[in-house]
């Protein structure tokens, strides 16, 4: 406490009981909560964590999905709370700089005045932060067009566990030697901390077409997914619901969704309003000959939020259907789309196990939601990961990976294997050793850990 | 005397790698050795080169994905992917002769990169071999993936230093239908790069937007575009009219894309003198080039003005040559960007230094990674800017 002075620590139990959770089904009693002001704040913590062993982990809005936030081996939560301001937008060259805490969709609309914006837009943009999409490299609908957090990150400030400050990159696309930034970016905060971010702002699309495709199966929708991503029209966004995540979007939102279709597409086009009408006739014309059984294109910027709010409120509607949900996130090449979702969805029926499925299909990025009540049902939760680890085989064994945007975390580490073998893994220890020698850079997380990881045998589903 | 290996595949490079590390032989890594002349050049024990590790793995069409062996000939990619009707959106220079894995551990970008991304934005998976002799696999074959630490990124740009990129995947796009062009000329620095500008921040998405500019005549503007039919259209008119409003002249246009690949090619033609490349924030381009235009030794200028990547040609007089070439390189970190001599005369490698002799942001990281990966230090030594 005599690092930072009693008002940046957080002294209570009670008051450290919200530093236990995140998004995900993860918990852990931190030791200490502090909240830094300034990267000298930062520095100090972690000379003081260094010098006695003790873990950091940092941890911005605590949404990961991952438990990335979670101190599963207890230490000093960081919060980033209290650095939250945006430094500097740089307008000519399109750039922002900004401080970990500050909110993703806050720094989209600072800069909307200049016609820019933030391109990664997770479903959770209202309340995550920059600093946390940095450690988890977060993606969202429309990076199928514009790529991830790592494509719009050009600069860092970060501090590592020993407390040394290090800053890698700037404002111009790349810096000499090693890309140290593309290196710590999606690093779940087991590299260091980030204190300060330079982001890439880019100019918003002149306008853009939403098209809301309904379909009687969810077959149909896949080979729709691929016969667009093959006819050379790149869309901003092609995401799939299917009928359970449907109503329960309808139930909580309202968003217009079709109920009795088995599932639905949405799809955008933007950029120069020249091209859209061309390309949304061909994107319909693509829905029906695959089978759509209605269209309906956004008639007003109202109607496309609404639609959008849909999608990006999926997660949070799911307490319509139960209270408790276990959320995976693998990715497929596209093509297998039809094939991985009837083992998706076999894989919870076969446990008992209610299933929607609310993802990127254009990336072929999977969220099957697993659903229930473990009031009801208190072994639920094992049955789920259950599903979870099957799920996530089979799309490594499609080519696959088994996460595309919600991390590695405390949640998979003991999956890893399933992805990459020993040398694999060992290279990528090699990076970690060089940033974090002391291991003291928010350990059990990513790579797997002998004490949690020996109960799970990943033999049975190989 | 240098021996010369060229391992059948990836176990065999990988032993090849073991047994100079064991042995503390140094070793030179190269594909078709068509950038033989970056960074800093020491004689090696050993020259390996990964020519016969060619070949396509993989490519599904309709998964947008293409996955080679790291010695396969840029062109022979290109190839396979033009006969499925798609491409990958990278225009490196030496794209005649260059390998996959030449391009990654170079880093070797083109004009394209603000519209589709760089090398580091097309990779999503690699294998590399190790100094230890060990293969390893980062990212995977799909084009999105967190699942552990992103050592793509690490191996572009490390120059062999690292390990030998063994096979790459590549996210690829459809061949648009229709391209257009136009060139310009404008009296003024300020002028061309307001115009380069306006399109940067305009709402279509040129393909690529460069500025030229040789030794006694004007500054030249090239604009390229592709997509679908509507929106190049709208590209060109978009272009047309910054180049009006900024009080261009814009010049006959039928022939913007072999211009652009003359352009692109300035690190092959630049044998003599030398070519420093910066790296800067976009608005720091027009005083940079302004500056470069008026050395003794300017000879042509080169610029990525989407992405701020400045090539100056120096020519004639060494002293003038090196004198302008280390201005240029202040210039370029005074502005909070980088800058290197990427390529130079036999004459002038004792005088001027491949790069800046400030270090890089984050050098102590840089060494670290270095000596987990090649602990023995034998792969490319003293090669990068990492030492």
């Amino acid at each position: 406490m005599d690092v930072l002075g009693r008002g940046k620590v957080v002294a209570t139990r009670e008051d450290m009981l919200t530093y236990e959770y995140d998004g995900s089904a993860d918990t852990a009693s931190p030791d200490a909560v502090v909240l830094p002001e300034t990267t000298a704040d930062v520095a100090a913590v972690a000379r003081f964590c260094h010098e006695h062993g003790v873990p950091i982990v940092p941890r911005g809005a605590g949404t990961g999905l991952s438990g990335g936030a979670i101190p599963v081996e207890g230490g000093v939560v960081m919060s980033f709370a209290r650095m939250a301001r945006i430094l500097e937008i740089d307008v000519p060259n399109l750039r922002a700089v900004v401080q970990p805490g500050v909110v993703n969709l806050h720094l989209s609309t600072a800069v909307a005045p200049h016609g820019l914006y933030f391109v990664p837009d997770p479903s959770s943009q209202k309340a995550c932060t920059l600093g946390g999409n940095v450690a988890e490299n977060s993606g969202g609908p429309h990076t199928l067009a514009y790529g991830v957090t790592t494509n719009h990150v050009t600069g860092l400030e970060i501090v590592l566990s020993d407390g040394t400050i290090a800053r890698l990159g700037g404002k111009a696309v790349e810096d000499e030697g090693y890309d140290l930034v593309g290196t710590f970016v999606g690093s779940e905060g087991t590299l260091g901390m980030v204190t300060e971010i330079t982001v890439k702002l880019t100019p918003l699309a002149e306008d853009r077409r939403t098209v809301l495709a309904a379909f009687t199966t969810m077959d149909q929708a896949s080979e729709t997914v691929s016969a667009i991503i093959a006819s050379g029209v790149v869309p901003a966004a092609i995401e799939m619901m299917d009928n359970l995540s449907t109503q329960a979007v309808e139930e909580s939102v309202h968003a217009g969704y079709p109920l009795d279709a088995g599932g639905i597409l949405l799809v955008e086009v933007e950029g120069v309003r020249d091209g859209l009408e061309d390309a949304r006739e061909r994107i319909e014309a693509i829905c029906r000959a695959n089978g759509a059984s209605s269209l309906r294109l956004a008639a007003t910027a109202l109607e496309r939020e609404k639609l959008w709010a849909g999608r990006k409120g999926a997660f949070a509607a799911m307490g319509r259907l139960a209270p408790d949900y276990y959320v995976q996130d693998g990715v497929i090449p596209r093509t297998r789309l039809p094939e991985i979702l009837r083992r998706v969805n076999e894989a919870a029926a076969s446990r008992g196990l209610r299933i929607a499925n609310v993802f990127h299909a254009g990336d072929g990025n999977l969220h099957p939601l697993i659903v229930f009540d473990l009031r009801k049902e208190p072994d639920a939760l094992r049955r789920a990961q259950e599903a979870g680890l099957e799920i996530l085989a089979a799309c490594v064994e499609a080519g696959g990976s088994i996460t595309g945007e919600h991390g590695v975390g405390m949640e998979k580490n003991c999956f890893m294997p399933l992805q990459f073998r020993p040398d694999d893994l060992a290279a990528m220890r090699r990076v970690k050793d060089a940033f974090d020698p002391a291991g003291l850079a928010n350990p059990g997380k990513v790579f797997p850990t002998p004490s949690r990881c020996r109960e799970f045998s990943l033999g049975a589903v190989r | 005397m240098t021996t010369r290996l060229e391992p059948a595949d990836a176990d065999e490079c990988a032993r090849s790698l073991a047994g100079a590390s064991a042995e503390r032989r140094s070793m030179r890594i190269a594909g078709a050795l068509s950038k033989a002349y970056l960074g800093e050049l020491r004689a090696t024990d050993v020259e390996l080169r990964t020519v016969r590790i060619a070949g396509v793995v993989d490519h599904v069409p309709a998964d947008l994905t293409i996955t080679v062996a790291g010695g396969t000939p840029f062109a022979e990619m290109a190839a396979a992917l033009a006969r499925a009707g798609q491409f990958l959106p990278l225009d490196p220079p030496h794209a005649d002769r260059a390998t996959i894995g030449g391009v990654i551990a170079a880093n070797s970008n083109g004009f394209w990169r603000s519209r589709y991304g760089g090398v580091r934005d097309l990779l999503i998976g690699t294998r590399l071999a190790l100094a230890d002799g060990t293969l390893a696999r980062a990212g995977g074959r799909v084009v999105k993936n967190v699942a552990g630490y992103d050592l793509d990124k690490l191996v572009v740009g490390s120059l062999g230093t690292l390990g030998v990129i063994v096979e790459a995947t590549f996210k690829v796009l459809p061949i648009p239908a229709a391209s257009a062009g136009l060139s310009a000329t404008f009296a003024r620095a300020g002028e061309a790069f307001a115009a380069a500008d306006a399109l940067v921040r305009g709402a279509s998405r040129q393909e690529a937007i460069v500025i030229e500019r040789r030794s006694g005549a004007a500054w030249r503007l090239h604009v390229g575009a592709r997509g679908d039919r509507p929106t190049v259209a709208r590209a060109k008119s978009d272009a047309a009219r910054a180049v009006a409003d900024l009080r261009g002249s814009a010049e006959p246009a039928d022939d913007v894309a072999s211009r652009l690949v003359a352009l692109r090619e300035l690190p092959a033609a630049a044998i003599d003198g030398a070519l420093v490349r910066a790296a800067l924030p976009l608005a720091a381009q027009t005083a940079f080039a302004e500056s470069a235009a008026d050395l003794d030794a300017f000879t042509t200028l080169v610029a990525d003005a989407a992405s701020g990547i400045v090539r100056v040609h120096l020519r004639g007089d060494d002293d003038a040559v090196a004198t302008g070439a280390v201005a240029l390189l202040m210039a370029a970190r005074a502005v909070g960007g980088s800058g290197r001599v990427e390529r130079r005369a036999e004459s002038l490698r004792e005088r001027i230094g491949a790069w800046d002799p400030a270090e890089p942001r984050g050098h102590f990281l840089m060494k670290r990674l270095k000596d987990a990966f090649d602990p023995a230090g034998v792969l490319e030594p003293g090669r990068s800017a990492v030492g």
